[in-house]
């Protein structure tokens, strides 16, 4: 599994299993081998990506897929068709990895990936309705934004912040390229992050593959592959 | 007030637009340079594979918590006071191109470790009897991404990989290097490979065999593709060991299938044949038990042992390797930070002959492994992990 997504208002956590195309959902109190209490997959589904985020507000998943979007009914089970898609040479959208939803300001952002020689990634912004051949809203790529891929993203509504674990370039163990940045949802082009949390020996980070905001302690919690652990900072300056 | 002209208006919002793209483009990173407050990491080795050299006592497990090989004389057997038993030798590091390891392999002649790679680096490196540290390997491979399992003919020095992310099995040259291409590839739909992961070689009656975790990806008939081929879709299947000819090639169905509710499969990762016995041993990992069959059973059969319960010390064990010399098996139990060594013949909830312990037997393993992704349960105030 390379997600999980906790929806606060239905108290349930949301996982693809990318083997078994499935996106599942489960009670957020489950526990051992519980299973599922609903389940997106079959035939119509094309689940594809590995990762996911969730609407609350207004009952939707997005699945990022390479070239494409994909967006379900929360409330789904079985298999069910994207209800829309977000596709098309003008949508910039390759190797689409990671994706965050804002269901306050209407925003849907998407991490690019990297492997080999392939160009670097970056963050393109949609509105959160967006369907089709869409042009993205802003695109933040190129050298000064540091961006070489994107794993997991997470968003901050109240102050338009997007979050996202870099984990330097793919092929390396201990890559030295590798940090979580904040960009803002005002951002676009080649732009350096607003805030970054480095690897290093201060941090302790070598790889963060994933990150997630606890605002009520003004916290940003990262998960590291080369550390395999979790790691809490205290970061008030960002909340 | 006067009405403004197009160019009155239209030049100081060029320049704002450039101002304000130039100074985000000039924006300085403010860099949060400190410690974390809290961290939740295992300090100990999770296991994931063994193998074993019965000539020289050479008990070589791969760790994928800390990314190590690690051997031990397999006659080790930690004090139940003592903290962990050392290794005789670690390799470790990122000169090594080892990491998310799933299978390992000891070549019987020149005592030479093959390990896999799973998720997080696409190599099969090969290392020394006397490799150790942060070494570079003798050779190394590049192997498909989601490589698991390992098995080796001796007799043709051939090598058969599992590899999960394409439901495949490849044969490579035992001595293959660098880019080389696989001499066979085993895929498609009518191979009912749901999440391949072990694989053993019966060289007596020509046969593999396959463990699968029961996650498919439903093909259209004749299809020689692997995972996400077009007009492909994913479905959950029960777990199962399938079988097939040693010199299988292509789209080819299964001489036979276990499978079912009376095997008591969950997660059966690398499984083990003993050809004297003529029995199939499997480590169950989400069952924290060793399953044994025959080797000819087929459909949904009871095991004819079982190893299980708190007296075994088994939990989540992904790895399994057989000593027909010293008539054990070895078994990898990535959640007690330990090897647990038993005879062929054990049954039941029954104590290991020895365990190896590489942590403290207080501790329970983590299990973090490959953390792609964190949540946060803002209600129960508690960190998700996925792995």
């Amino acid at each position: 599994m390379h997600d999980i997504r906790y929806d606060e208002v239905h108290d349930e956590f949301l996982v693809v299993n990318p083997f078994a195309e499935a996106i599942l959902t489960f009670r957020a109190e489950s526990s051992g081998q519980q299973a599922p209490i609903r389940i997106i997959q079959g035939p119509h589904v094309k689940i594809g990506g590995t990762r996911l985020a969730v609407d609350p507000v207004h009952n939707e998943i997005f699945v990022p897929d390479s070239g494409r979007i994909r967006v379900y009914p929360r409330d789904a089970n079985g298999d069910i068709a994207p209800i829309r898609v977000i596709e098309g040479p003008d949508t910039q959208l390759a190797r689409a990895a990671s994706v965050a939803v804002d269901p306050v300001n209407n925003i849907l952002v998407v991490g690019l990936n990297k492997t080999g020689d392939e160009p670097d990634g970056a963050i393109l912004m949609f509105n959160r309705t967006d369907s089709g051949n869409v042009k993205p809203r802003a695109v933040i790529r190129g050298p000064k934004s540091e961006i070489i891929r994107i794993n997991q993203m997470a968003v901050y509504p109240p102050k338009k912040l997007i979050v996202a674990a870099m984990p330097g370039v793919e092929e390396m163990m201990e890559p030295t390229t590798a940090f979580l940045g904040v960009w803002t949802y005002d951002d676009n082009g080649e732009v350096p992050p607003k805030w970054k949390i480095p690897i290093g020996p201060k941090t302790t980070l070598k790889k963060p593959f994933g990150v997630v905001l606890n605002p009520k302690n003004k916290e940003v919690i990262i998960s590291d592959m080369r550390l395999n652990a979790v790691l809490t900072f205290s970061t008030p300056e960002i909340f | 007030m006067s009405e403004r002209t197009p160019r009155t208006w239209l030049l100081p919002a060029v320049c704002a637009v450039l101002f304000f793209q130039g100074s985000n483009v000039a924006r300085k990173p403010i860099t949060i340079e400190r410690a974390p407050q809290r961290v939740i990491k295992d300090q100990y080795p999770s296991f994931s594979a063994v193998a074993v050299d019965a000539e020289t006592n050479m008990l070589v497990v791969t760790d994928e918590n800390l990314f190590q090989i690690l051997e031990y004389d397999r006659r080790e057997n930690t004090a139940p006071k003592a903290r962990l038993s050392e290794p005789k030798r670690i390799i470790s590091g990122p000169n090594t191109r080892a990491e998310m390891m799933c299978g390992a392999y000891i070549d019987p002649v020149t005592k030479e470790i093959y390990v896999v790679n799973n998720d997080t680096q696409n190599w099969l490196p090969i290392f020394s009897r006397d490799a150790r540290g942060n070494v570079t390997p003798s050779r190394y491979l590049a192997a498909p991404h989601g490589t698991f399992g390992i098995a080796v003919h001796e007799e043709t020095q051939q090598m058969f990989l599992t590899v999960q992310h394409q439901n495949s099995i490849v044969v490579y040259r035992k001595q293959a290097s660098g880019d080389e291409k696989p001499l066979l590839t085993t895929q498609g739909s009518d191979t009912q490979w749901t999440d391949p992961t072990g694989s053993t070689l019966d060289l007596k009656n020509t046969l593999i065999f396959v463990s699968n975790f029961g996650n498919a990806q439903v093909l259209p008939a004749g299809s020689r593709g692997g995972r996400r081929a077009p007009e492909s879709y994913g479905r959950f299947d029960p777990p199962s060991i399938t079988v097939y000819p040693l010199d299988a090639s292509g789209n080819v169905k299964p001489l036979r299938t276990i499978e079912g509710p009376h095997t008591m499969m969950n997660w059966p990762s690398h499984i083990v044949l003993h050809e004297a016995r003529q029995e199939l041993f499997v480590a169950n990992d989400a069952d924290d038990s060793i399953l044994v069959f025959r080797a000819g059973d087929k459909g949904d059969v009871a095991p004819v042992r079982m190893i299980k319960g708190p007296n075994t010390g088994i939990k989540n064990p992904p790895g399994i390797a057989l000593d027909v010399k010293n008539n054990e098996i070895s078994i990898a139990s990535m959640g007690t930070h330990s090897v647990l060594i038993f005879p062929v013949t054990a049954n039941g909830d029954v104590k290991p002959a020895r365990v190896i312990r590489g942590g403290p037997s207080n501790q329970a393993a983590l299990n973090i492994g490959n953390p792609g992704a964190v949540g946060y349960d803002s209600k129960r105030d508690q960190i998700l992990v996925p792995n």
